[in-house]
């Protein structure tokens, strides 16, 4: 590459990255002596348990009756109740045990109690966020490899279905398509399925269905631009050693043609991760609309939209890292 | 083996060019044709013709008796037959040598790895650069490119061989080493229509001469009458260009 940018002393380029570092700070430190000025206290202790939390289990007795005996092993205990013609038995940590033998107990005692880890609602967030990306991505390749192929077709059926196809996705609004997936064809599907005795797809199908299409349609554009990058002689050379069309595009014109769209693709499905963040309008709790939850619950808003920022960037920076690990392994010698 | 008879093509796009008007010729087996003829004399588009590459518009052109523009015709299965090399190479970039020369007899001619490899071997041997095999294209020369190209189309087993201007990409320093192999190849027999500036080649190995010119053969002979003794003006004033 050119060098055309003029050459810097290691004093002036020292003297720069402090500058930068000190912009970063004032902006932060601006921020928070701005939100100082409106009383907002800072909390960032509260956030934690948004992710991982401890819950307390009450153990509660159902019958009413008296208890008969406790059998202590390592860990649990097992307490046997006799009641009026029936017995319970509750499995407890022989830890914190409220009762013993020969209490009476009614519907509703506490007769245990003990403590465990749970995953919070940020955290169930992000997995949901993650795993409708990811499939909607999956989805998004494979929709758009085959619309992508449609395109370039010479079938003017496949061609022209593919251009409507990618017209309309991408001239309306995702989120108006999400409302069409869910309210007009979601409603029309399960009440179909109602009809015939089956079971209603939940909400996450039809969010899924509306990520994947709409990647699609950009998935298709780049793919075209991808293979009609490809030098005309590629598939001539692959042609005229007798290789049939579709032989042609598999073994010669796409795998040249994936490595130049990876660095695109990668930026699609960056801002795919963000749009499923609309998801949340159709009752899907992926992380935004975990973190909305959230806020209206703990009225710490600040702490935790940044927190929900900086997971969306968490997970597009990681993969970002994993497709130019991709682009370095594809790379030619 | 090969007969064309009467092919018209004309392209449209971006202008109407008139690129082979009424052409008949006819290639025996193991005969050595060149073509010449200045730029834009459809010396490519008749070549390109004959394994579909380019679908003439009125004409018949017969490949060992098969006619190649009828719709029922499997072209695929022609190509197989007919080896092409073109200028530009058209190396398979992300593939090695080894594996540019392996591909289509896998996909194509459906051999196991262990054949296909052997065969490979044997023909980057004959063209003279079997150290290369696990190389990618873009570490070679402009001349051994051209030579892997060859062995590639070879390794097909064709009936014949087209070869597109196979030198005129090429530093002057490496056209013979190309040539050289396209000449061992005419000793043993091969069917080669070549279309060349090398008026050496033409000169040396060639059994016929077609000289071209608008999209129509202008005149045809043996190398010594067309080189001596040309009859026709066009030819004349064409060879007292390059020559």
């Amino acid at each position: 590459m050119a060098r055309v940018s003029q050459q810097m002393t290691r004093g002036a380029y020292a003297l720069w990255v402090m500058v930068f570092f000190l912009i970063v700070f004032g902006v932060v430190a601006a921020l928070y002596y701005t939100t100082r000025k409106v009383d907002y206290v800072w909390r960032w202790y509260r956030v934690p348990q948004y992710f991982l939390y401890k819950e307390k289990v009450e153990v509660r007795a159902e019958i009413q009756g008296r208890v008969q005996e406790i059998l202590r092993s390592e860990e649990n205990a097992l307490i046997r109740v006799q009641g009026d013609g029936e017995t319970g038995q509750y499995t407890v940590p022989a830890k914190d045990l409220r009762v013993d033998v020969g209490d009476a107990v009614y519907p509703g005692d506490v007769l245990g109690v003990f403590q465990r880890w749970k995953v919070g609602i940020l955290m169930q967030g992000l997995w949901l966020t993650l795993k409708v990306s990811l499939i909607s991505i999956l989805l998004g390749i494979g929709i758009g490899l085959i619309a992508g192929l449609a395109r370039i077709s010479s079938n003017p059926a496949l061609k022209w279905s593919a251009v409507t196809y990618v017209e309309i996705i991408r001239g309306s609004p995702l989120l108006v398509q999400i409302f069409i997936w869910y309210f007009v064809l979601g409603t029309v599907i399960n009440t179909l399925l109602a009809k015939n005795g089956m079971e209603q797809l939940p909400p996450i199908w039809y969010g899924v269905a509306s990520l994947a299409f709409f990647c699609g349609a950009y998935v298709a554009e780049i793919v075209r631009a991808g293979i009609q990058s490809i030098h005309r002689g590629q598939m001539e050379a692959a042609r005229s050693l007798g290789m049939s069309y579709p032989q042609a595009m598999r073994h010669v014109i796409l795998p040249q043609a994936l490595r130049r769209i990876l660095p695109p693709l990668a930026g699609q499905f960056i801002s795919l991760i963000k749009d499923s963040s609309l998801l949340g309008i159709i009752a899907i709790r992926e992380l935004t609309k975990a973190t909305r939850e959230v806020v209206t619950t703990s009225l710490q808003p600040f702490e935790l939209w940044f927190m929900c920022a900086l997971l969306y960037l968490v997970l597009t920076f990681g993969l970002s890292m994993f497709v130019q690990y991709l682009e370095r392994r594809t790379a030619v010698s | 083996m090969i007969t064309v008879d009467n092919v018209s093509k004309t392209f449209h796009a971006p202008h109407e060019v008139k690129a082979l008007q009424n052409v008949s010729c006819r290639v025996a087996k193991g005969e050595v044709v060149v073509i010449i003829g200045p730029s834009g004399s459809g010396k490519s588009t008749l070549l390109r013709c004959l394994n579909r590459l380019e679908h003439a518009d009125t004409g018949h052109i017969y490949i060992d008796g098969v006619d190649i523009l009828d719709r029922k015709t499997n072209i695929n299965k022609v190509r197989a037959e007919v080896g092409m090399v073109f200028q530009s190479f058209n190396l398979f970039p992300h593939k090695t040598v080894l594996e540019n020369v392996t591909l289509a007899q896998k996909v194509v001619r459906k051999r196991s790895e262990k054949e296909a490899v052997a065969k490979a071997m044997a023909l980057l041997q004959k063209v003279g650069i079997p150290d290369k095999a696990s190389v990618y294209p873009d570490r070679l020369s402009g001349g051994q490119q051209q030579r892997v190209a060859i062995a590639r189309a070879l390794a097909m087993d064709p009936k014949v061989m087209l070869f597109d201007e196979p030198t005129s990409a090429l530093d002057p320093e490496m056209i013979g080493e190309v040539l050289d192999v396209m000449k061992a190849l005419a000793r043993e027999g091969m069917t080669m229509i070549v279309v060349t500036h090398e008026m050496g080649f033409a000169r040396e190995v060639a059994d016929r001469v077609i000289f071209m010119d608008q999209g129509c053969i202008v005149e045809e002979g043996t190398p010594e009458h067309f080189f001596t003794n040309p009859t026709h003006s066009r030819t004349k004033l064409f060879l007292s260009q390059i020559l």
